[in-house]
């Protein structure tokens, strides 16, 4: 009669081991990929409120803050009228609406 | 042994089980990293004014809802005094935004205004009523260089009847002496124009405007015949603007017009310093004015904060003056203002002013203006979201 062994301790190990590397990886990945989107978003905010100061206060005082459903149709009446252009647009849009 | 041999291989399932089990979620890590920035833009949809991915930079999360139209509207009461002669000046100036899908706006202005004087005949004012259409336009926003927009538009002749001319803009409630050179008889034009503003260098923006109108004498729709066009350059390191207007009459005279603009914004300061130049066979002249908020006072900052202490110098040379129905003054005139303004939120400000006129034939006086200007914005519609 043979006694059914546990799991060896080098093998459990292993399963451990193996288990918190994916854990880890997925967390890293994960993070990093959120971390990207989020550096990117505040790079955006950043070179919004810029253009924004840069662009929008040269006639108007600042920061008057409207509902984001209406800096998209400020937006695009300024882009006619103030010939903003298509980034500036963009920038001040997520600025204005973060 | 049989037992033996299921006990090895039961083990050995259990071992690989929780080997896969272990391993998986690497896997599965690796494999949803490929199709992950769905996933995260639904993620970030949970927010309120999280949208769908800017499709230009996945990084970038546009806002969750759509345009909506918006109404607004200027409401001023002016008081002015020139040669100690008083005039009230109520002025209501309703503007509407209409945005359509991503690439139309109709957009509009009106002005309703009275220019109100004591009666001679006893107590009270009067005055009429005067109603402008002030632009009526469809804007099309091709692509990233061209806006095509069509209708009655703002003559784009230098910088104040575009962008400085409303009530709740201006620094100076009184008009540039050389505002109606090339701007026509009501500063609008009706027809089409091309316009845009886009990168020429990583620190440096160009834009232009260049339209055609035609001849209207119905009120309050009255424009010229004419064509014309402006550019400028904007360094937005510096906030320097300049550029120069051009414009060809086709009615009566056939002249041309030109004008130079210039604005600066020193970036540490809380500065405005803006000039134009223009000149047509009607007359020349410039004004220059500097604009400055003591936000950056060492005292008193709570109070000095909301006030703008203004600058303005210009002078005005008869020429020809072919068209009598410009407004342009009928003697060569000289003024200097000075204005303070004050701002109880950003859209709601007191304004005065103090300003010596010097005139030929007897023409000088002083000019007084007091008042308050009021601007409201207000969505009409909730917005979809996208």
């Amino acid at each position: 009669m043979s006694a059914r062994r546990p799991m060896s301790l080098p093998i459990f190990a292993l399963v451990c081991l193996a288990f918190l590397l994916g854990r880890t990886t997925a967390a890293q990945q994960s993070g990093s990929r959120v971390g990207a989107q989020e550096s990117a978003q505040q790079k955006l905010l950043d070179e919004g409120e810029k253009r924004f100061h840069a662009n929008c206060g040269r006639c108007h005082q600042s920061p008057h803050r409207f509902p984001p459903r209406m800096v998209m149709t400020i937006e695009r009446h300024m882009r006619v009228r103030a010939t903003l252009t298509d980034e500036d647009m963009r920038a001040i849009v997520a600025y204005l609406t973060q | 042994m049989l037992s033996v041999s299921l006990g090895a291989t039961k083990c050995g399932w259990v071992r690989w089980l929780l080997l896969a089990l272990a391993i998986a979620p690497a896997a599965l890590a690796q494999g949803q990293m490929q199709a992950q920035a769905p996933a995260q833009a639904e993620a970030k949809t949970e927010g309120p004014q999280a949208g769908p991915l800017d499709p230009n930079n996945p990084d970038v999360v546009l806002p969750a809802v759509t345009a909506v139209p918006i109404f607004s509207m200027g409401v001023g009461m002016i008081t002015a005094w020139q040669g100690g002669q008083p005039n009230l000046e109520p002025l209501i100036s309703p503007v509407g935004l209409i945005p359509i899908g991503q690439k139309w706006l109709i957009e509009g202005r009106g002005t309703f205004e009275s220019d109100l004087i004591p009666d001679p005949r006893g107590p009270g004012w009067k005055g009429y009523l005067e109603k402008e259409a002030d632009y009526v336009q469809v804007d099309y926003i091709a692509d990233k260089y061209v806006t095509f927009s069509f209708g009655r538009y703002l003559t784009p002749f230098g910088i104040f009847n575009e962008r400085l001319y409303p009530i709740w803009i201006r620094n100076l409630q009184s008009d540039p002496l050389i505002l109606p050179i090339s701007t026509g008889p009501s500063g609008a034009g009706t027809g089409a124009m091309l316009r845009g503003g886009f990168n020429v260098a990583p620190k440096a923006e160009l834009n232009y405007a260049t339209y055609f109108s035609t001849k209207l004498t119905t009120s309050p729709f009255e424009s010229d015949r004419d064509w014309g066009m402006r550019a400028g350059i904007y360094l937005p390191g510096p906030r320097v603007e300049f550029g120069g207007s051009f414009q060809h009459l086709l009615q009566a005279g056939h002249s041309n017009a030109f004008g130079f603009h210039f604005a600066w914004q020193p970036p540490p300061v809380p500065l405005d310093i803006r000039a134009e130049y223009a000149r047509s066979s009607n007359g020349s002249g410039y004004w220059l004015e500097g604009a400055y908020r003591l936000s950056q006072a060492p005292v008193w900052k709570d109070e000095l904060r909301h006030v703008q202490v203004v600058g303005r110098m210009q002078e005005y040379y008869v020429g020809k003056f072919e068209d009598e129905d410009d407004d342009l003054p009928m003697v060569n005139t000289k003024l200097f203002e000075f204005g303070l303004n004050y701002y109880f939120r950003d859209d709601v400000r007191f304004v005065s002013s103090y300003g010596r006129q010097f005139a030929a034939e007897g023409g000088n006086a002083n000019v007084w203006t007091v008042g308050v200007t009021y601007r409201l914005a207000v969505p009409v519609g909730r917005g979809d979201a996208r």
